[in-house]
């Protein structure tokens, strides 16, 4: 099982503009969308990422990976990512980020498959919320969390102390594997 | 056939000069080995192995007496069980602060040496110190908790209420313990409303604590799995007295490299600054270097 908390917060922009897909199966599939205010998505596109993502608990990762690229073409910065307890596999695009921490240290994921094992912990995110952040702060409120949740809340605390949240939208998503779950 | 002298005089100048070469050959070998591992590292980094140097200054500030309370595990004991150092800031204003940071840390000096990955258990014990507490003196007294157990290439750490356990690497600090104060739960109320957060600060009560030594069933914070430490890391523990006189964004200004000098800096600095309201201050300061043998 994978514990997850996706924090969605419009910052001090007018809206929302990131968008974060879901599919809650055996493993968890997650479409990450990092908007910058001079990138556009329309509705449309928005819907048929999201239906392929509802719909892609018997797709390959590659397979989903190909369907969606030909919406998301036009896009700079987005993140594909399908976790279950033993591997997460990312597909990455420009300034969105995923780490994980290992051994005391964060390391940043690379692109493709990386073995898990209990109780690794993983967070995905946007360029603006890391703007905020730096890795030794992720780290020490990961390895201090009980909850994916608290990971969270502890980072959105370190951000607010910078910038109030008054900046850009915040997106991301912690990630805890409980494989005796 | 008889000796010849001239020959044995030469033969010593020979020997004496071959030595001398040899010895500033060695000489200079070893300068360039040392040079060269203290810039490039010594093999594999994973197997290096790290060492302290730790200094620690405590300043009365402008209260009428010194609530701050420091404990350091002897230096000695080191290799065998690491180093454990602690920081308890009785609450101001509070009659009994003084004596509940002084239990605090006359109980961390009792628990030692600590398990390194017993945290969770070390944690409970902290709590289960912080309930007696509790009974004996009914709040009317408190104190905060920061304390870090480092170990080889690797730290743990507690944290209760609101002092501070900063990392300091390649000159950026980093508080690595989140502040146990009212001011995060009205941040995390707004952000789950989706609203900005600058009402958090601005409300009087924000700094007030919510969790502390002296309380009942306080959340110990604690480290689930170690931090690794590298060389030329520094790690602060102190009170918040010193970081309220000194914004973290000037920290760099004042650290050294080593531990002495970094203690001095910062001490000089808060009492540089004449903060009329300024608190005691009190601070522990490791630096994490290679060692070469």
């Amino acid at each position: 099982m994978i514990e997850n908390y996706i924090l969605m917060h419009k910052g001090g922009q007018e809206e929302y503009r990131d968008s974060v897909f879901v599919n809650y199966s055996s493993a968890l599939t997650i479409a990450l969308l990092y908007l910058p205010s001079e990138e556009e998505f329309s509705v449309a596109d928005e819907a048929a990422v999201s239906a392929l993502v509802q719909g892609s608990s018997k797709m390959r990762f590659t397979d989903l990976s190909e369907s969606i690229y030909p919406i998301l073409t036009n896009l700079k910065n987005y993140m594909l990512i399908r976790i279950d307890d033993k591997y997460i596999n990312i597909e990455r695009h420009g300034r969105v980020y995923a780490y994980i921490v290992q051994n005391g240290e964060l390391k940043m994921l690379p692109n493709g498959m990386t073995s898990l094992e209990d109780g690794d912990r993983v967070i995905c995110c946007t360029g603006e919320f890391m703007r905020s952040l730096n890795d030794i702060a992720i780290l020490s409120d990961a390895v201090i969390s009980d909850s994916a949740e608290e990971w969270m809340d502890n980072l959105v605390c370190r951000i607010s102390d910078r910038n109030r949240l008054s900046e850009g939208n915040l997106t991301a998503v912690t990630m805890i594997v409980r494989s005796g779950d | 056939m008889g000796i010849d002298f001239k020959d044995i005089t030469a033969l010593q100048s020979a020997v004496y000069a071959a030595f001398i070469l040899f010895f500033l050959t060695t000489i200079v070998f070893i300068w360039f080995t040392v040079v060269y591992i203290k810039k490039k590292g010594f093999g594999n980094p994973d197997d290096s192995n790290l060492y302290i140097d730790c200094a620690y200054f405590q300043e009365v500030g402008k209260r009428p007496s010194q609530q701050d309370s420091v404990f350091i595990s002897p230096l000695g004991d080191y290799k065998k069980y690491g180093i454990t150092a602690l920081v308890a800031d009785g609450m101001g204003g509070m009659e009994f602060g003084g004596d509940i940071s002084e239990k605090v840390a006359d109980f961390v000096e009792q628990m030692c040496p600590l398990s390194f990955f017993a945290t969770e258990q070390n944690a409970d014990e902290l709590r289960k110190l912080s309930n007696t507490l509790y009974d004996e003196y009914n709040l009317s007294g408190g104190s905060t908790l920061a304390m870090v157990h480092i170990s080889e290439n690797y730290m743990n750490y507690y944290s209760v209420g609101d002092s501070d356990i900063i990392l300091v690497r390649d000159g950026v600090p980093t508080i690595l313990n989140p502040r146990q104060n009212y001011m995060t739960l009205l941040i995390k109320n707004l952000c789950r409303n989706n609203k900005q957060t600058q009402q958090a600060y601005s409300n009087p009560k924000s700094r007030a604590l919510i969790d502390f030594m002296g309380n009942k069933n306080p959340r110990v914070i604690y480290t689930k799995k170690p931090i690794r430490i590298f060389d030329g890391d520094k790690i602060i523990v102190s009170s918040d007295g010193l970081t309220d006189a000194v914004p973290l964004r000037l920290f760099h200004h004042y650290i050294k490299d080593n531990a002495t000098a970094t203690a001095v800096e910062l001490k000089r600095a808060v009492a540089s600054r004449k903060r009329p309201k300024q608190d005691n201050y009190t601070a522990i300061i490791f630096t994490v270097k290679r060692s070469l043998l």
